[in-house]
C-alpha cells in the first residue's frame, strides 16, 4: 500500500464513530477523494486544526486504488482560511465553493485548473472580503472549464445577439432569451450591464479584477444566473445556495 | 452477503440509523440482543420510550429535561446573571465537569455549518434573545467548539448581543493539556496567543 504526498483543499468533514472522521478532499495530485482520518476528534489529534473546512493542506495518504475510502496518514496545513470564516457571511460563501466543487468534480480525476481555480477563489475571498465577484468568477469558469457554460452572448432560440440588450431566464433554465422570444413577459431580468461583466474579468486574473474598483453592479445578478445553471446542471438544489440568498 | 430473517434485518437497520454505528457494529448489537435474556431487551425498550416520551426541552435553555424548567435554570444556588451557550445538551455535561461555573446554559443544538444547511435560522437563539431582554443577564460565555463553526457561531452571537448591552466572552482555546508546542500549527498557535492572560 503506497503512501502517496498530495496537496489537497479540505472541502468538508464527516464524523466517523467515536473519534474519526472522513475527510472530503480535492487533491491536486489524485483529484477528488475521501479519506478517512483515524482518531480525528480525539484530544490527541495529530492533524489539528489541518482538517477544518477549506484547509490548505498536504498530507499523506494510504492510496488503495478501487477503493471508495482512502486512508489518511498524516496532514498539515499550508494555508489555512479558518480566521475568514469567523465571518457568517464569508463562512457561507467558503462552504459554496466547497460544496460545488465536491458534486461538481467527478471522482479521481486529476484536474488541474479547477484546483487553482479554487486556491485563487479562496485567496480572493480572504483578501478582499467581498462575496459577490469571487463567487461569479468562481461559477463562471468552473462551468467553462467543465464545457457547460451556455451561450451568453445571444438569445437561445433566435441567435439574435443580446448587444447591449438584457436577457431574460425563466427558473431552472440553463440559457438565456432575448426580449421578444421570452413568453408573455415571463422571466427574470439579466441586464446588459450585467452580461457586459464578461467581458471584463474573462481575460483577467481575479485580483486584477477585484482591485480594479468596487464590485460593479450587476455583479450579484449574474453570479444568481450562474448559481441556477450549475443547479441545473447538477440536477439537485445546492443547500449553501438557499443560505447564500438569505444572506443577500 | 448472507441474508438475514426479517426481524433481525428490520433491527440491524434501525440500529444503522444511530449515530456512530456502521453495519458491523449493528450486527453485533442485534446478535447481543438476540441472545440477551428477554427481561433485559424490555428495560432497554422501555427506557427507549419513556426517555422519548417524557424529555424535553427547557423552554428557558433548551436543554434535555423531564421538568420545565430544568435543575439548572430552577436551581437557586445558580447565578442567572451568567449564562452559558453551549452547542448540545452533552456540552453541558462537559463544562459540568470543571466544576467551576455556577451560571445558567443557553443550548443552541447546533453550530452554523452552511454545508448542513444551518444558518442562524436553525439555531435555537429566539428564547436567548429574549432571556436577554429580560435585564438580568450580565454576562454570556461562549463555550462553542473550536472549529469553524463554533468560532462563526461565537462571532455571529457576540454581533446579535453587544448592542443589548452584554458582556460577551469567549472560553479561551489553544494547546490541549498534555501535548506538545512542536505539534500546534498556526491556527492552534493563534488562537493560543490570543487566549493569554497575565500571570
Ligand atoms: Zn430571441
Ligand atoms: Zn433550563
Amino acid at each position: 500500500m503506497p503512501l502517496v504526498e498530495t496537496e489537497a483543499i479540505v472541502l468538508r468533514t464527516h464524523r466517523l464513530g467515536e473519534a474519526d472522521k472522513i475527510v472530503s478532499l480535492l487533491t491536486r495530485q489524485l483529484g477528488r477523494l475521501r479519506a478517512v482520518a483515524k482518531g480525528a476528534l480525539s484530544r490527541r489529534s495529530r492533524f489539528g486544526s489541518a482538517l477544518e473546512p477549506l484547509s490548505y493542506i498536504r498530507l499523506w495518504i494510504y492510496d488503495r486504488e478501487g477503493r471508495d475510502l482512502q486512508r489518511l496518514g498524516s496532514a498539515e496545513v499550508v494555508e489555512s482560511f479558518f480566521e475568514m470564516q469567523k465571518d457568517y457571511r464569508m463562512q457561507v460563501a467558503a462552504q459554496y465553493l466547497a460544496e460545488v466543487t465536491e458534486r461538481f468534480l467527478p471522482d479521481r480525476e486529476v484536474n488541474e485548473r479547477a484546483f487553482r481555480l479554487l486556491m485563487a477563489v479562496l485567496r480572493a475571498l480572504k483578501h478582499f472580503g467581498e462575496v459577490n465577484r469571487p463567487l461569479l468568477f468562481f461559477d463562471y469558469w468552473l462551468l467553462r472549464l467543465g464545457g457547460f457554460l451556455p451561450d451568453l452572448s445571444c438569445c437561445m432560440k433566435c441567435r439574435k445577439s443580446f448587444a447591449g440588450q438584457a436577457g431574460f431566464y425563466v427558473e431552472s433554465s440553463e440559457s438565456l432569451l432575448c426580449s421578444a422570444c421570452r413568453s408573455g413577459g415571463s422571466g427574470t431580468q439579466l441586464s446588459a450591464q450585467a452580461l457586459a461583466l464578461i467581458d471584463e474579468f474573462r481575460s483577467a486574473r481575479i485580483e486584477e479584477w477585484l482591485r480594479m474598483k468596487k464590485a460593479p453592479a450587476g455583479s450579484r445578478e449574474l453570479r444568481l444566473f450562474l448559481e441556477q445553471v450549475i443547479e441545473a446542471h447538477l440536477e439537485r438544489k445546492l443547500v449553501t445556495r438557499r443560505l447564500l440568498a438569505e444572506e443577500g | 452477503m448472507k441474508e438475514y430473517t426479517a426481524p433481525l434485518a428490520r433491527l440491524i437497520d434501525e440500529l444503522k440509523h444511530l449515530p456512530g454505528i456502521g453495519q458491523k457494529s449493528a450486527q453485533r448489537i442485534a446478535f447481543y440482543l438476540e441472545r440477551a435474556p428477554r427481561d433485559d431487551v424490555q428495560r432497554l425498550a422501555e427506557a427507549l420510550l419513556d426517555a422519548k416520551d417524557k424529555i424535553r426541552l427547557c423552554s428557558l435553555c433548551n436543554n434535555l429535561t423531564e421538568l420545565d424548567p430544568c435543575e439548572y435554570c430552577s436551581d437557586p444556588r445558580r447565578d442567572p446573571e451568567v449564562i452559558c451557550v453551549v452547542e448540545t445538551p452533552y456540552n453541558v455535561v462537559s463544562v459540568e465537569k470543571s466544576r467551576e461555573f455556577r451560571g445558567h446554559y443557553h443550548v443552541l443544538h447546533g453550530a452554523l455549518s452552511p454545508l448542513q444547511g444551518i444558518g442562524p435560522e436553525q439555531l435555537k437563539l429566539r428564547n436567548l434573545i429574549e432571556r436577554l431582554n429580560g435585564g438580568t443577564v450580565r454576562e454570556l460565555i461562549v463555550a462553542t467548539s473550536p472549529t469553524v463553526e463554533g468560532e462563526a457561531t461565537a462571532v455571529y452571537l457576540a454581533k446579535l448581543v453587544k448592542p443589548l448591552g452584554v458582556k460577551v466572552s469567549r472560553i479561551a482555546m489553544g494547546i490541549p493539556v498534555g501535548s506538545d508546542l512542536e505539534f500546534a500549527d498556526e491556527v492552534t498557535m493563534l488562537r493560543a496567543l490570543e487566549g493569554r492572560r497575565e500571570m
